[in-house]
């Protein structure tokens, strides 16, 4: 036991050593020429003054639809995992109201509303400030989220919110797609290179919507399935 | 903050994932190194001085957008990677009624 837990720290050191050597030149294999292009042409090719908005809508536009992809296939798998069938999943939740405290309540129902609207802001400002769909999408399920302390008596369908979510990630595909016939290649901005940036944000907003409505549900759908098995 | 001790964390979730005797703590494993691969690539994109990337006043230095791009997947995935091991841990335990692996496997770890 011990004998191994010591060979597994040589081990382990061992690779940092390896790591530490690999890191003494970094400007071998990190410089700021990415950064410096990001800087200078970023603006004008996407349209976004958020650079990290402008990487992963358009120039890193085929990470995001994998990352999309594998939310998706993940609330599917989570969903299949779990014990029940969908009727018992589809029952009315079983948290208790005696447990929830009554100043928990009151001020849940004051503060869901501007949670609400505070992950709308994020979303579609994406472009112009801090956040995004992603960023977005978490505050907005979070405000959902609240809803189940408020009202225990709603419950929420699972297989709709899969299926909704499925019909949003088939659009943002559809959408990235729409570049190939105005821009002959596939996974950018579909307004053309030379279009105003005013033009370009319209399609960083819709994107953004997407998959802020996409991350949302994929949450939801997450923590609903966990509270119906902990029953 | 230095790359090396960003590295670290992640050795640190290595050998809390070779010698943890609980399905929860191995999850809780897999956290710690994701935590440390966001912040060794954060490093590196990261200077002294530097402002966030958002262009809303000329001259200012900024630093990399790249890295940061790329870790908001990364947060997303771990997110949906842990959700769907403690899914899988449940479902361990109604299996085995219990969330040991010395249990679950039946040998000495």
């Amino acid at each position: 036991m011990l004998i191994k837990r010591i060979t597994i720290i040589l081990l382990l050191s061992f690779v940092l050593y390896l790591f530490i050597i690999s890191i003494a030149n970094l400007s071998d294999i990190y410089n700021s020429a990415g950064k410096d292009f990001f800087a200078d042409n970023g603006f004008y090719d996407t349209g976004s003054l958020n650079l990290v908005t402008a990487i992963y809508l358009d120039y890193r536009l085929f990470d995001s639809l994998f990352e999309a992809g594998i939310l998706l296939i993940t609330v599917s798998g989570i969903m299949w995992i779990s014990e029940y069938n969908i009727l018992t999943k589809n029952a009315p939740l079983m948290l208790d109201k005696q447990k929830t405290s009554e100043l928990f309540i009151t001020f849940s129902r004051l503060l869901y509303p501007i949670m609400f609207l505070f992950g709308i802001y994020i979303i579609t400002n994406g472009h112009l400030s801090p956040g995004g769909g992603f960023q977005g999408g978490a505050i907005v399920a979070t405000a959902v989220l609240i809803l189940y302390y408020i009202d225990i008596s709603k419950s929420m369908d699972v297989n709709k919110l899969l299926n909704i979510e499925k019909i949003l990630f088939i659009l943002l595909v559809s959408i990235a797609f729409i570049s190939l016939l105005t821009r002959n290649e596939v996974f950018t901005n579909f307004v053309p290179l030379d279009g105003s940036t005013e033009l370009k944000s319209i399609y960083l907003i819709l994107l953004n919507l997407i998959i802020g409505t996409k991350v949302a549900i994929g949450l939801i759908a997450i923590f609903t399935v966990f509270l119906k098995e902990g029953r | 903050m230095n790359p090396i001790l960003s590295f670290i964390v992640i050795l640190i979730g290595v050998f809390g994932l070779a010698t943890s005797k609980n399905i929860i703590k191995s999850i809780f494993c897999v956290s710690i190194i994701e935590v440390g691969t966001i912040l060794l690539f954060l490093n590196f994109g990261m200077y002294e001085g530097g402002s966030i990337p958002i262009l809303n006043s000329i001259g200012i230095e900024i630093v990399d957008p790249l890295p940061q791009a790329i870790m908001i997947t990364t947060i997303i995935i771990g997110s949906t990677i842990t959700s769907l091991g403690l899914m899988l841990s449940v479902k361990i335990f109604h299996h085995y009624g219990s969330i040991e692996w010395k249990t679950v496997l039946k040998r000495d770890i």
